[in-house]
């Protein structure tokens, strides 16, 4: 295999802009079709990458995604400058949100992201540093989990 | 498009009475189903394709959700109305928009009724 991925793809991710929220995901997936992403591979991307995105809106002031595809996966990047996850495993369980109420009467923060992100991507890496942001990487297996489990 | 017995998202508003505001040119979709929610990550995680939605939330971020979730359309109830930012993106993004006077639970009830499963 090449050191070169397929395709290299990178998004801005503006914080605070709720209404912009979900833009840098809708264009990815338009690319991730061009690119000849397999469907379900591009839905879990899709799923994932929207609520990476939602949290950088929801919490940092700005960020960015970058995404390479590769013959036999997917790998996305999303890093943020903000205020960084004080708790990690906190921050994971389901429901547990530290969203503001104006974002929250929006129908986000309902504490739901991480654990999508879990649930979407094959794997999932955190790394935190309060008071400077949150950089999360994802990988996602095309033609099946490596593990061999289903969704 | 639609098979002859699968009920098109046109048929859907025209048995609802509800209007169109946005990409009306793509109700001639079939509808898989429904979901009701009004939270956005409720939707991503268990929407699923060819999917009508109602909520009552009217903010451009429904569109990103509906396109994502390969969704047929966005059902609003309850008489709210999504504002302009809202149509162009969805025009944009070929996501139809339906808005009705009745709530979620009368809504989702009817579709229920027409065999909306």
């Amino acid at each position: 295999m090449g050191d070169k991925p397929l395709a290299h793809l990178e998004y801005p991710v503006l914080g605070r802009a709720y209404f912009l929220g979900g833009r840098a995901s809708t264009s990815l997936r338009r690319a991730l079709l061009q690119a000849g992403v397999e469907e379900d591979v591009l839905q879990r991307v899709c799923v994932a990458c929207y609520e990476a995105e939602m949290n950088v809106v929801l919490h940092a002031r700005t960020g960015y995604m970058s995404v390479d595809v590769w013959p036999d996966r997917v790998e996305v990047c999303v890093t943020d400058h903000g205020p960084g996850i004080e708790d990690v495993e906190l921050a994971m369980q389901p429901g547990y949100s530290t969203a503001s109420e104006e974002a929250r009467s929006l129908g986000f923060g309902a504490g739901m992201g991480l654990p999508n992100i879990r649930q979407h991507a094959d794997e999932l890496a955190i790394e935190s540093k309060v008071g400077e942001g949150v950089r999360l990487v994802m990988t996602f297996w095309r033609g099946g989990r490596r593990d061999g489990s289903e969704q | 498009m639609a098979q002859s017995n699968e009920l098109t998202l046109a048929e859907v508003a025209q048995r609802l009475d509800a209007r169109a505001v946005a990409a009306a040119d793509r109700l001639y979709v079939a509808v898989a189903g429904g979901l009701v929610s009004d939270l956005l990550s409720y939707v991503m995680a268990n929407g699923r394709p060819g999917q009508v939605w109602i909520t009552i939330q009217t903010h451009p971020n429904i569109v990103a959700v509906a396109t994502l979730a390969r969704l047929a359309g966005v059902l609003i109830a309850s008489g709210f109305q999504p504002n302009q930012t809202t149509i162009a993106r969805a025009d944009e993004e070929g996501i139809p928009i339906l808005v009705s006077p009745d709530p979620a639970f009368v809504l989702a009830g009817k579709l229920w009724e027409m065999g909306v499963r």
